[in-house]
């Protein structure tokens, strides 16, 4: 399961990070945009990465290939 | 509530707000507000027909005034060589507003008036002098021609007067002429008595003209034609005309009028000639010298012309500008209604709460351009309509929110869904678009857009080419985001990058081998040892499609949780918890099972594992036909039989909770009004909304609140709750399955992308290195194949298939994502501006 914590790790890095995003987002017209584009974006791109992460943590088959050439 | 800034979140505040306008700054406050471009006039007169509002011959006026400005901009655009047009920024502007303003309007209308006589009158003998050069030109080619036929009819007359002394081989005309004896005699030598009619004629006339005469004549004729090489140009149409010079000979005074009605019907033009050499010769000489004259007559007019041109061009935009403007403001003028008594006029509309203090200020400009001192009062309204829906958009947002508006206009202060579009639109594209390649490509393009907006919006686009352009923000993040996906794809032009260690270890054999794992995990994306594997595809697929699947989960709750700030901003609680509560919780206990089942079987190691790994679909499907039983060995976890059964109650009981609550609650919430005798007062609100309305408008009022209230307070209808609440819930459980399996479209679009990418490089590029053909030979194919491979990637990958992942992501959110939460009942705000139909010219 030690694998499985990365993606928990990382979680908790992207949600640090969404936050200060929110908070630091200067006051002024485009406020709600950027913040909800920043945490909209790490979110999105954690989801990808995460759930890509974890598809290969435990593959249950593995890659075949056939005439493979070797250099030597 | 109001924070100090305006966002995307909802759509701005907007006021009912009352102008009253002293007559004489009526017309500088329209223009300094069209200039602020934030107010929407409300038509105060609906009852009153365009023809009996106040200010209608003004406008007619000044109709007249921009037709006359188009007929000169046509005229201007039309000479030859083109004259400049000074663009607006580049002339003095012309003063529309302030105490001198209709004076100069007056002026220039007298100016235009008289520029457009003077034109007329120049175009008028313009056109005359060109007929009359066409005619001078006509006949000189006439007498050109002619003097051929008439050396060709004297030379064959002599032949044939020898042939006539000999024997009898007569042509028909001439015998015809000799029967008549009207031959000329042998002695005159320069005289050719033979009657004739000579002129000119259309050339695609020529056949029917001579079968018709041919025919009338019965054959008594002698026809000789040639064609004119130039084309005659009309001086108005500037289009051209092929003729010929046609010249018949015949005889008798009847036939010739017959010659001459025919020609004339068929459009020709006869000319007089005569059949001496010499006079002919002086007609020549005559007619060359008269056009001469005419041409420099022509060519001084259109250089008198050109200049009256070049005068008007140099005005002639700042002149559209103000008229355009005035045409606006006179517009608006016309939708207020007149308070005779006061002199004032009494304006309505909506503007944004925020903009209010801007208006005015606006409004004491307005009073000192117009140098009076007594500005318009501006009082707020309270009301009952619903205000129009304004969302302030940028150049960046702006594409964002139009891909939202239409689908539809949101309603008034509901939670737009365009702010999170802005991020989940270019991503759920880059699911189905993912490669580092194209996202490269699309990103470069629009970036180069965005660097050269100012230049590029100054030229004007073609249609297809601003629709790119309109996009230009979207694509760029597009193309971020395809680049991000692109490296979880591990996809670059269909090939892999290997940038960490792989995961998979292949033995150094030859023939078929199986990889080892490594026990490493690839951090960044799919590992490239599923590169060119043959199972590679049933990896990927398995992977994308749960990635759909939780990605699409993720994207229904996030909408349907969006319901939530609706709800409490409406006042609503009660839509919380008989519809949002409810949803949610089917949604999840179904597909939120499954989304976790899926998490919960890629964490954990199977190998290890006693049992073999269960499939989730089985796992789903058993979950419905066989609740509470597991079949042995398919089993995920311990106690998944009760779990499912308790999840699957909880699905049940939502039903018809979603089903029956609202409908009952709003029913004894009616239950008590008509209990405590309200029952009958249908519009008992309008007494609310009297202050500081007009009384006749009282009923108006009335009218507009019954429409949005819905059935709920004004003549509760349980039937009509019911079938809404019934249809409403149908529409979300099925909607749930439909749209859980509608998100597999980005598995199926971007497994598509990948296989077409692949395909492309294995036909060119790919065959191009293995080619044994020398190597000049090779480097030529490579080439080929290179640009060929470039141009395809380009067309058929990053266009046709960006189009497609478009639509798709478009129909992502409006259906799946916006089906969950968005009312889309408003209208859009469209305040009076000069700015906006200016646009609409250049575009």
């Amino acid at each position: 399961m030690s694998s499985f914590m990365t993606v928990v790790w990382i979680a908790m890095i992207c949600a640090i990070a969404a936050t200060a995003g929110w908070m630091f987002t200067p006051r002024g017209k485009n406020q709600a945009l950027i913040r909800s584009s920043i945490a909209l974006t790490i979110t999105c791109c954690y989801l990808m990465w995460a759930i890509t992460f974890l598809a290969q943590l435990h593959p249950l088959i593995q890659p075949h290939k056939t005439g493979l050439r070797w250099e030597n | 509530m109001s924070s100090p800034y305006p966002s995307l979140f909802r759509s701005e505040e907007m006021s009912l707000v009352q102008l009253y306008i002293p007559s004489e700054v009526s017309h500088d406050t329209i223009s300094e507000l069209a200039e602020m471009g934030n107010f929407q006039f409300k038509d105060l007169n609906p009852t009153v027909t365009s023809f009996q509002r106040p200010f209608t011959s003004r406008l007619r006026r000044l109709g007249e005034m921009s037709r006359r400005i188009r007929l000169f901009h046509n005229q201007i655009t039309a000479v030859v060589p083109p004259l400049g047009i000074p663009p607006l920024s580049a002339v003095p502007p012309f003063t529309t507003v302030g105490p001198r303003a209709q004076n100069a309007f007056d002026e220039l209308d007298d100016k235009l008036k008289e520029h457009e006589r003077r034109l007329n009158e120049m175009n008028k003998s313009w056109e005359e002098l060109g007929k009359r050069k066409g005619e001078l030109e006509e006949k000189k080619w006439v007498l050109r021609e002619t003097a051929g036929f008439f050396n060709e009819a004297e030379h064959r007359h002599t032949e044939i007067r020898t042939s006539f002394d000999e024997g009898d081989d007569r042509t028909a005309l001439l015998e015809h002429a000799a029967e008549f004896g009207t031959l000329p005699g042998e002695g005159i030598s320069g005289g050719f008595d033979l009657e004739f009619v000579s002129g000119t004629i259309e050339r695609h006339r020529m056949p029917t003209f001579e079968r018709i005469l041919w025919r009338v004549l019965r054959g008594n004729l002698y026809m000789n034609y040639s064609e004119i090489e130039e084309p005659f140009v009309d001086p108005i149409s500037g289009k051209e005309t092929y003729k010929d010079v046609f010249i018949i000979f015949a005889h008798g005074p009847e036939l010739l009028t017959k010659i001459r009605k025919v020609a004339e019907s068929m459009g020709g033009t006869l000319y007089n000639i005569d059949s001496s050499q010499d006079k002919r010769a002086d007609s020549l000489r005559e007619t060359s010298a008269r056009l001469e004259d005419v041409d420099q007559i022509l060519f001084n007019m259109s250089q008198t012309r050109r200049v009256e041109l070049s005068k008007i061009a140099e005005g002639i935009e700042a002149w559209k500008d103000a008229v355009r403007r005035e045409e606006e403001i006179y517009k608006t003028l016309n939708l207020l209604s007149y308070d005779q008594g006061r002199k004032t006029l009494v304006a309505e509309g909506w503007c944004p709460t925020r903009d209010i203090t801007a208006i005015q200020l606006g409004l004491r400009r307005a009073v000192d351009t117009a140098g009076t001192s007594v500005p318009a009062i501006l009082s707020e309204l309270r009301t009952h309509q619903t205000p129009p829906t304004f969302h302030r958009t940028d150049k960046f947002t702006e594409g964002f929110q139009t891909i939202i508006d239409s689908y539809g206009m949101a309603t008034y202060q509901e939670v737009n869904p365009g702010i999170f579009a802005v991020i989940t639109f270019p991503f759920l594209f880059a699911v189905m678009f993912g490669d580092i390649g194209h996202g490269i490509l699309a990103f470069l393009a629009a970036s180069v857009m965005i660097l050269y907006e100012k230049k590029l919006l100054k030229s004007g686009l073609d249609e297809i080419t601003s629709t790119f352009f309109f996009g230009r923000y979207i694509i760029v993040l597009m193309g971020a985001f395809s680049i991000f996906t692109g490296f979880m794809y591990n996809d670059i032009f269909s090939k892999s990058l290997s940038i960490w260690q792989s995961g998979w270890e292949f033995p150094h054999e030859a023939g078929a081998v199986v990889a080892k794992a490594t026990g490493n995990v690839y951090p960044f994306g799919l590992d490239p040892g599923w590169h060119g594997a043959e199972n590679g595809l049933i990896f990927t697929n398995s992977y994308k499609m749960k990635m759909s699947i939780i990605l699409g989960v993720i994207h229904m709750s996030f909408a349907i949780f969006l319901q939530v700030p609706n709800h409490i901003h409406f006042k609503k609680p009660l839509n919380i918890y008989a519809e949002f509560i409810p949803q949610i919780l089917f949604m999840w206990s179904i597909f939120g099972y499954l989304v976790v089942c899926i998490i919960y079987k890629w964490s954990i190691d199977w190998s290890q594992s006693s049992s073999a790994p269960p499939g989730l679909l089985n796992m789903l499907i058993y979950m419905f036909l066989s609740p509470g039983t597991i079949e042995p060995g398919t089993q995920l976890y311990a106690g998944q039989g009760f779990v499912q059964v308790v999840l699957l109650m909880i699905a049940m009981v939502c039903v018809p909770w979603m089903l029956c609550l609202k409908p009952y609650m709003l029913w004894r919430e009616h239950q008590k009004i008509v209990g405590q005798g309200y029952g009958q007062i249908g519009s008992g609100e309008d007494a609310q909304d009297g202050e500081g309305r007009q009384p006749e408008e009282e009923d108006e009022v009335g009218n507009s609140v019954a429409p949005n209230e819905g059935g709920e307070e004004h003549g509760f209808e349980m039937g009509d709750v019911i079938i809404h609440q019934v249809i409403h819930t149908i529409e979300f459980c099925l909607g749930c399955i439909s749209n859980t399996a509608s998100y597999l479209r980005l598995w199926a679009l971007s497994l598509a992308h990948a296989q077409l990418s692949e395909v492309l490089y294995d036909m060119t590029i790919s065959g191009a290195f293995t080619t044994k053909a020398g190597l000049i030979g090779q480097s030529i194919y490579i080439f080929a194949m290179f640009a060929m491979w470039f141009f395809l990637t380009i067309a058929i990958l990053c266009v046709m298939e960006g189009l497609s992942a478009f639509l798709h992501a478009l129909r992502l959110h409006w259906v799946e994502a916006n089906g969950k939460h968005y009312m889309a009942g408003g209208y859009a705000f469209t305040p009076l501006s000069f700015a906006i139909p200016e646009d609409d010219e250049t575009a």
